[in-house]
């Protein structure tokens, strides 16, 4: 071959790996923000990525389109190793065109998700887009649906990641929606269906981008993004930490790490930690952080509907993932949000072959017209349905409360838990004994002489008999009732006691999952 | 002669103010003399309407709400104090917990809106921090 003909291939790589130029790099590192292909260099393994349809250019020819050059089409893409494993991505680039998507834009993401599909590995997808290229009008609206198309396709498939580094408005939002996990970088991003000034014109509201799609309002308000961090670095170092967490498709498990955490260590903390009193609060992260290997602990939804923690974990070097109420926020209700962020989890996890831990102390649902009228019985559906239909080893442990339907949602043994442990502190009943010798004992109370006296003893009988673990392990709905201090290792022996369970379900088109 | 319907505590009072030194005609920028009894009417009837909205809900402070329906079980702080973002304001008797109601923001008590043993709704002001 000719030197020419390799001077020449040269060229054109650099010309594509400049981007945007030096002058839109620089603002773009002046707004806090890294390039399209920094990113990727910090979410990869060193040296490991490998770029495809670098030389892809756009085929607009109207509105003096044919003369914009677009290196790389606005959107790098590929493929590496993020701990070892493969990985591929789709890398949106500000310095081109602003990011725009446009027909050959869109056809290099799809690409990403075919290839991706086909040999099973997780897809992250870094969005930092104005939007739709206008100038190739039904050309660019194309591109978003097939990028719809193919995100649905691989829901359940292979994990789909993504990430939001900058604007994403209108049309866009709607991929990230139907990926499993979105992150968002603090002050940097923001994501609505119409921004500020469209909103100005129409209803008339005053708001700034940040309150109206910033990464907070996302994470605490609307429930639309499940992790927030810092600045770009930070959030491509939680999205490898998660992938650690993650299989890299539907028919692999998550891989395994070496633990330093003693597996037959007795944390005789456990054993005190819960307040005699069951009307005392206490934080369940505590109770997590030293159930799971070295305290590690992945928080989803972390901001929203806080009643609720869902997370992964790890427990002997096998991920898991936990569900736990949170005696601290709400008093540990389930409410509508809590029963969407819930049943979103516990469905990604079945996915995607993770076991599930459920850790009970639930009161009972949320009372009030609010939760009422905004359908908590359609919401509280979810919850059900989620438990029901996932075939991943499923453990509840009831460490204190465990009331009425909220007890069935938090997984009970009738919605399919391989494994029902509970603490001696446990209360499995279908009411609280305040409201149970109200109803049970009406008459005897009604006709003591001195009722005051009669209903506490009443309320003391009913509490000593029916505020326990034993009446439900009688039953054979508890399978057994243990240390708390020794719970680590009675889990982690109880999940690989299970790690070979089979379960099938019916056969079916797909199930009609409540929305 | 001029009415006012002037709220306070609640209760409500009709009251007539009456100008001294006759009507309109009386010049302005006359003597010096009347000036000083035309002055007591007029702060008289000032401040009056002014209490009243004083007494609901400052404007601006951050108002921290009943997340559920309950009974307030203690009150921790008093108006005036300085509290920390988390610092625990009240607690709140719900679902059979008593709940720890934390300040969402640093600053100051302007306002403690329930008394204790109060029942309160979802959504009810139960502190102002200013």
């Amino acid at each position: 071959m000719s030197v020419n003909k390799l001077d020449d291939l040269k060229r054109r790589k650099e010309k594509i790996l400049a981007g945007g130029g030096e002058k839109r790099i620089a603002k773009q590192h002046d707004s806090g923000k890294l390039t399209a292909r920094e990113r990727l260099d910090l979410l990869f393994d060193e040296g490991t990525f490998v770029e495809l349809d670098a030389f892809v250019k756009h085929r607009g020819t109207n509105f003096g389109m044919e003369k914009a050059e677009s290196p790389a089409e606005g959107v790098v893409i590929g493929y590496g190793k993020v701990d070892g494993r493969l990985v591929y991505a789709y890398s949106q680039d500000f310095t081109v065109l602003g990011g725009s998507l446009g027909e050959m834009h869109a056809n290099k993401i799809c690409k990403v998700l075919d290839n991706a599909m086909k040999v099973g590995a997780p897809v992250v997808g870094i969005n930092d887009s104005g939007g739709a290229r206008i100038q190739e009008a039904v050309d660019a609206l194309s591109g978003y649906g097939k990028i719809f198309l193919r995100n649905t396709l691989a829901s359940g498939v292979i994990p789909q990641i993504t990430a939001i580094m900058g604007p994403c408005a209108g049309g866009a939002v709607y991929s990230p929606a139907l990926t499993d996990f979105v992150f968002m970088v603090d002050k940097t991003s923001q994501m609505f269906i119409t921004g500020p000034q469209v909103i100005k014109t129409v209803t008339g509201e005053d708001v700034t981008a940040e309150a109206l799609g910033g990464a907070m309002t996302h994470n605490s308000v609307s429930g639309v993004s499940q992790f927030i961090a810092s600045n770009d670095q930070a959030c491509l170092e939680d999205i490898r930490r998660l992938l650690s967490f993650l299989p890299s498709n539907n028919m692999e498990v998550a891989p395994e790490y070496d633990t330093d955490s003693d597996i037959n260590a007795l944390e005789e903390m456990l054993n005190t930690y819960i307040p005699e009193n069951p009307n005392k609060p206490y934080d369940m992260h505590e109770v997590i952080k030293v159930l799971v290997d070295q305290g590690d602990f992945m928080e989803y939804l972390p901001h929203y509907a806080k009643n609720i923690v869902t997370g992964f974990a790890r427990l002997n070097g096998k991920t898991i993932g936990i569900v736990a109420n949170q005696p601290k926020v709400l008093a540990g209700c389930l409410d509508v949000n809590a029963s969407d962020k819930s049943a979103r989890f516990i469905r990604t996890c079945d996915a995607f072959n993770i076991p599930l831990l459920n850790i009970v102390d639930v009161p009972g649902f949320l009372p009030g017209t609010e939760q009422e009228y905004d359908g908590i019985i359609r919401h509280g559906a979810k919850m059900l349905y989620a438990y029901s239909e996932a075939t991943v080893p499923k453990i509840s442990l009831i460490v204190r409360k465990a009331y009425g339907g909220a007890y069935l949602a938090m997984c009970s043994k009738d919605l399919g838990a391989d494994l029902v442990l509970a603490w001696p502190s446990a209360e499995i009943a279908v009411m609280g004994p305040q409201g149970a010798a109200n109803i049970v004992f009406r008459g005897e109370i009604k006709d003591a002489e001195d009722p005051v006296a009669t209903r506490a003893r009443l309320i003391q009988e009913y509490t000593d008999e029916f505020a326990t673990p034993y009446k439900a392990a009688e039953r054979g709905f508890v399978d057994d009732v243990i240390e708390p201090a020794a719970t680590r290792p009675r889990l982690i022996d109880a999940f690989d006691m299970l790690e070979s369970k089979r379960e099938v379900r019916p056969a079916k088109k797909h199930g009609n999952l409540p929305l | 002669m001029k009415k006012f319907n002037i709220t306070v505590n609640g209760n409500s009072y009709e009251v007539e103010v009456e100008e001294v030194g006759g009507v309109a005609s009386a010049p302005r920028p006359a003597a010096p003399t009347p000036a000083a009894p035309k002055a007591a009417p007029a702060p008289k009837a000032a401040p009056a309407p002014k209490a009243a909205p004083a007494a609901s809900v400052p404007a601006g402070g951050e108002k921290v709400t009943a997340p559920m329906p309950g009974t307030v079980l203690d009150i921790k702080v008093s108006e005036g104090d300085t509290v920390n973002s988390g610092d625990v304001l009240l607690i709140l008797e719900a679902m059979k917990m008593e709940n720890e109601i934390m300040a969402p923001a640093t600053g100051k008590v302007v306002s403690v809106a329930v008394n204790k043993g109060a029942s309160v709704n979802s959504g009810d002001v139960l502190i102002v921090i200013g």
